[in-house]
Formats: C-alpha cells, sequence, structure tokens
C-alpha cells in the first residue's frame, strides 16, 4: 500500500498525490458546505422551537467540519479558505447532487413550503453515507485526514442519533406521517448514488491509499442502511444506481447556482473586508 | 396509541445534567417533547450548547412530585435543636494546626500522609 504521508509539506512534494488529495477535500468540503446552506435556509421554520434551535445547531457544527475541509486545502497551498468557500463558480462545486436539491418549494423569506420529511430523510441518510465515508478514511494515507475524521465522528454520532429518533418516530406514527416520509426516501433515493461517485478522479483516490473503494464505502453505508430501514419497518430498497449527473465531475443544476450566488453574495461585496 | 386520531400533545420535561463526572446533576431548563426520547434528543443542543456536559437525565415535569405551596412550611423547625448543628467545630482545623507547628517544633517536620 502506499506508504503514509504524515504532513501537508509531504503533500506537497507529491504532485500526483496532491491533485487526488485536493479532489477529495473538496468533495468532502463542498458535500458538508451546500448541506450546512441548506440547513440554515430551515431557520426559524422547523416544526418546533426545540427543533429550529436544534437543527440549526446542527448546521453550524457541519459547516464546521466544511471548515476542516477547507482548512486542510489551505494548508496544502490551494488557496484560502474563506475564498475557497465563496468565490468559486458553482461549476467549480464538487458537491453531490443530493445535497444542492432545494428544501422544497417557496423560498425561505416569501412563502417557504419545504418539506420536513425531506429534510429529515436527506440528513439521516446523508449523516450515516458520512459516517461510513469517515470509517473508510481511518486507514487513509494522508495522516491530517486520518486525525481530522477521527474529531468529526463524535459530533456525527450525535447527528446520526437526533435523525434516527426522528426517522424512527414519524415512520411508526400514522398514516400521514408514514406516507410523507415513504415519499421522501423515495426522492433521496433518486439522488442517492451521488453521494458514493468518485468521478473521474475515483481511481487515483484508491491508488493513492487515500480512502477505501467505491465499492468498500457502498457496502459499509448498506449495512447502516439495512438497519435503518428495519427500524422504520421498511422493505429494503437496495442501493440505487449512480445517476447520470452525480456533480463530483461540475456537473450541477440551477439550485446550486441559486444557492453559491446566495451564500457568497456578501463575501464577494469586499473579500478583503476582516471579518 | 393508534385507535386514537387526535394529535399527540407535548408534555413538559425537565432537563438535569452533569457538567463532569464527579459532579452533581443540575436542573438547567425545561422543553416541551412528546416523549422521552425526543426530550432526550433535544436537551442537549437546546441548553449545553455552551457548558460541558458527560451526563443528562430528561424527567417528565408529571413524574415530579412537588410539594405544593400550602405545605412548604412544614419544613420548618423548632430552634432547639443545636446539637444538629456544626458551629462546635468551626475552629478544628485551627486546633490541628496549632498542635502540629508545636510538635514539629519540637521533633521536626512531619511526613505529609498521601
Amino acid at each position: 500500500m502506499t506508504a503514509l504521508i504524515e504532513t501537508v509539506e509531504q503533500a506537497k512534494g507529491n504532485p500526483e498525490f496532491l491533485n487526488a488529495l485536493t479532489a477529495l477535500l473538496f468533495q468532502m468540503a463542498d458535500d458538508d458546505f451546500i448541506l450546512a446552506y441548506r440547513g440554515s435556509e430551515w431557520l426559524g421554520l422547523a416544526p418546533h422551537i426545540e427543533e429550529d434551535v436544534a437543527f440549526s445547531s446542527m448546521s453550524q457544527d457541519t459547516m464546521g467540519h466544511a471548515v476542516l475541509f477547507y482548512e486542510l486545502l489551505e494548508d496544502l497551498g490551494v488557496g484560502r479558505a474563506d475564498d475557497l468557500a465563496q468565490l468559486r463558480d458553482p461549476q467549480d462545486f464538487r458537491n453531490a447532487l443530493l445535497v444542492e436539491r432545494p428544501n422544497g418549494t417557496g423560498h425561505y423569506v416569501e412563502n417557504p413550503r419545504y418539506d420536513w420529511a425531506y429534510a429529515v430523510v436527506r440528513w439521516y441518510f446523508y449523516g450515516l453515507f458520512k459516517q461510513a465515508r469517515l470509517e473508510a478514511l481511518s486507514n487513509s494515507s494522508f495522516k491530517p485526514l486520518v486525525l481530522v475524521s477521527q474529531k468529526m465522528m463524535k459530533e456525527q454520532r450525535y447527528h446520526v442519533m437526533h435523525w434516527q429518533v426522528w426517522i424512527a418516530q414519524l415512520a411508526n406514527s400514522n398514516e400521514e406521517a408514514r406516507t410523507r416520509i415513504t415519499n421522501a426516501v423515495d426522492r433521496v433515493w433518486e439522488d442517492l448514488g451521488s453521494l458514493f461517485a468518485y468521478g473521474s478522479h475515483g481511481a487515483e483516490f484508491v491508488k493513492q491509499g487515500l480512502i477505501e473503494s467505491e465499492d468498500a464505502l457502498k457496502q459499509r453505508f448498506e449495512e447502516k442502511a439495512k438497519k435503518a430501514f428495519a427500524m422504520c419497518n421498511f422493505d429494503w430498497k437496495g442501493l440505487p444506481q449512480a445517476p447520470a449527473q452525480t456533480g463530483r465531475d461540475g456537473q450541477h443544476t440551477q439550485d446550486l447556482i441559486d444557492a453559491v450566488n446566495t451564500l457568497s453574495e456578501v463575501y464577494r461585496l469586499d473579500p478583503s473586508a476582516a471579518w | 396509541m393508534s385507535q386514537d386520531k387526535a394529535k399527540t400533545p407535548f408534555d413538559v420535561y425537565e432537563v438535569f445534567s452533569q457538567r463532569s463526572s464527579t459532579s452533581p446533576f443540575i436542573h438547567q431548563f425545561s422543553l416541551l417533547a412528546p416523549n422521552h426520547e425526543v426530550a432526550m434528543s433535544m436537551a442537549r443542543e437546546n441548553f449545553l450548547r455552551r457548558d460541558n456536559c458527560v451526563n443528562l437525565w430528561v424527567v417528565k415535569r408529571d413524574d415530579v412530585y412537588v410539594l405544593p405551596p400550602e405545605e412548604r412550611e412544614s419544613l420548618e423547625r423548632l430552634d432547639n435543636k443545636a446539637y444538629r448543628e456544626t458551629k462546635g467545630y468551626g475552629d478544628l482545623q485551627s486546633k490541628w494546626r496549632a498542635h502540629r507547628e508545636r510538635y514539629e517544633a519540637q521533633h521536626g517536620p512531619v511526613k505529609k500522609e498521601v
């Protein structure tokens, strides 16, 4: 296997390694960043106040995870973390399609008609996927990445527990709740394959020992997802194929363009301002 | 539960937390939730964002038997129980110190007990 690369200096000295590492870090950073942004759009709109506070807190945590990844990229010389997050064009983002989907119809300022079941299901299964990915990084050839993923594991565990309570309660509640959850699962399943896709750099990720293979990652996820389905008394749907567009190579929707424009609007007014 | 079409009511839950493994449980605040699981899930992010927390209790307020105001008088006592008070032992530490200093003046320093 690849020898362990212990420092950013060592990584910078190996162009092939650095390219693969950069591509992987952008995928992970952008996944958390965009999903956290979608979470922030729910502010003030969650079903009850305690959940609103808890959900906002978890969106902040997730944004914090994105920051950890962007800062790793900064240490590797790719650019300033804030610039990477807010000055790139939408087609340079490497998040999966699932996380850029809107929360529902309407706009969070005017007439939001967001779907709570979709929020629960999306965050829950993304959370399980993230746990699987962090586990798949535990033997990474890049030591700083191993340390960062171990740090995130603790918070991630709490997040997953939170959504697990919601999905179990709703799925095992009354007819309306169960139907909404079922529909949400169907919608999430359409995009689920985009999470596992490594994109065009995939072979390099595995060759450089950065992360386990796509198949190994899928297997980790499948174990967790099967338990989740059983807990909700659903029949296992199996893992879907990856969609044609995954987002991993920059193929995104108008929804992402709108999101990036909104979240970067203030920063772009004056990138040199001190915050 | 399934035969009732009415919405599940939310109850008040009291949240207690423990700052470290040697601290007592302290009452934080209360929240509304439909059951213990949800209450536990909400407790952490709603009250413990800034403090350390190693353990959590949630208790339905209905399960806390509160002494009614008219019975709180029953907590008062007669003031003839000085034998229960500890003020007679207040100068114990200084007495020990005085003895120790007198002893050490004669016999040299005493090895500190672990």
